[in-house]
């Protein structure tokens, strides 16, 4: 019986998990600037959750560090299904400038599929709301998908 | 009895909320934003001064050889592109504009791609001399006995 309305807001209210993979904590501003009360994400169901273990969304930001490789992956992996990626900005998307350095190990792709991606250096905290919202339908379908 | 802040309570009480109503209203950027790349390939004379300039090399060139010229195509990725707006001041011919239109949300990489495709025709070639007849080797032996 509650089946039904535990699926409805597990739909209606999807919760981040904000990932920075060696950013430099232009997107992350961006990102922090979507929950404040001018641009308030909160209207569409977002929360910043603590743990990756709470997510259903994986905002990642920052080309993958080689320091912060091992743990990308950990993390990934400690999120249940189904999970939205979503690459914040040019870096996870491509490395941005950044590619080709020593300590940079890849684009996200190399690890995990990306689902959307948000352009821009750093994109507007609009575009992030716009990106996040396509995410949440991603996740919509997903989870239809896994029935 | 005193209320502190009685004046400010009743004026927001009135007053619309401070969050902009986002996806219902999408606000202009404001001027002199950079974002997502436009290319007239209509202007380009293919002087190859944005690649050089590009930080993270997010522009690349493609030169074809059709009949009459090189059929050359730009593209431009935009989940590389740092945003930094230097192919537009660099560019002679003010081939490359950076529009305010920073809703940039892709699925798939294809979707960041902005491409533009031009035939740079070749320098007319000059006519062919007719070819003259071989001197005669009479005519040469006296010269050289001139000299």
């Amino acid at each position: 019986m509650f089946e039904k309305l535990i699926q409805k807001g597990l739909e209606k209210s999807a919760w981040l998990y904000h990932l920075n993979t060696g950013s430099c904590n232009g997107c992350d501003i961006e990102l922090v600037s979507v929950i404040t009360p001018r641009y308030d994400a909160e209207r569409f169901g977002f929360k910043i959750a603590g743990s990756p273990r709470h997510a259903d969304i994986i905002v990642v930001s920052g080309p993958i560090t080689s320091q912060s490789r091992d743990r990308l992956i950990r993390t990934l992996a400690q999120v249940p299904e189904p999970k939205v990626v979503v690459s914040l900005g040019s870096c996870p998307r491509s490395c941005n400038v950044f590619n080709g350095s020593y300590c940079v190990e890849g684009p996200l792709d190399k690890y995990a599929p990306i689902d959307v991606s948000i352009a821009g250096c750093p994109p507007k905290p609009e575009a992030i709301m716009a990106g996040l919202v396509r995410a949440v339908e991603i996740l919509k379908e997903k989870r239809r998908a896994m029935k | 009895m005193k209320f502190p802040y009685l004046k400010e309570a009743v004026k927001s009480l009135f007053s619309k909320p401070s969050t902009e109503n986002f996806p219902k209203e999408v606000k202009e950027a404001p001027e002199g934003y950079r974002g997502k790349i436009v290319f007239h390939p209509d202007k380009c004379v293919n002087c190859g001064m944005c690649i050089r300039v590009c930080a993270p090399g997010a522009i690349t060139r493609t030169i074809e050889k059709v009949e009459d010229g090189d059929k050359v195509t730009f593209q431009f990725y935009l989940g590389q592109c740092t945003f930094c707006q230097l192919c537009q001041d660099f560019c002679p011919r003010k081939a490359i504009e950076l529009t305010k239109e920073y809703l940039m949300i892709a699925e798939n990489e294809e979707d960041l791609m902005v491409r533009g495709t031009f035939i740079k025709k070749a320098p007319p070639k000059p006519p062919v001399p007719p070819v003259q007849p071989k001197p005669v080797a009479q005519n040469d032996q006296p010269k050289e006995e001139n000299k």
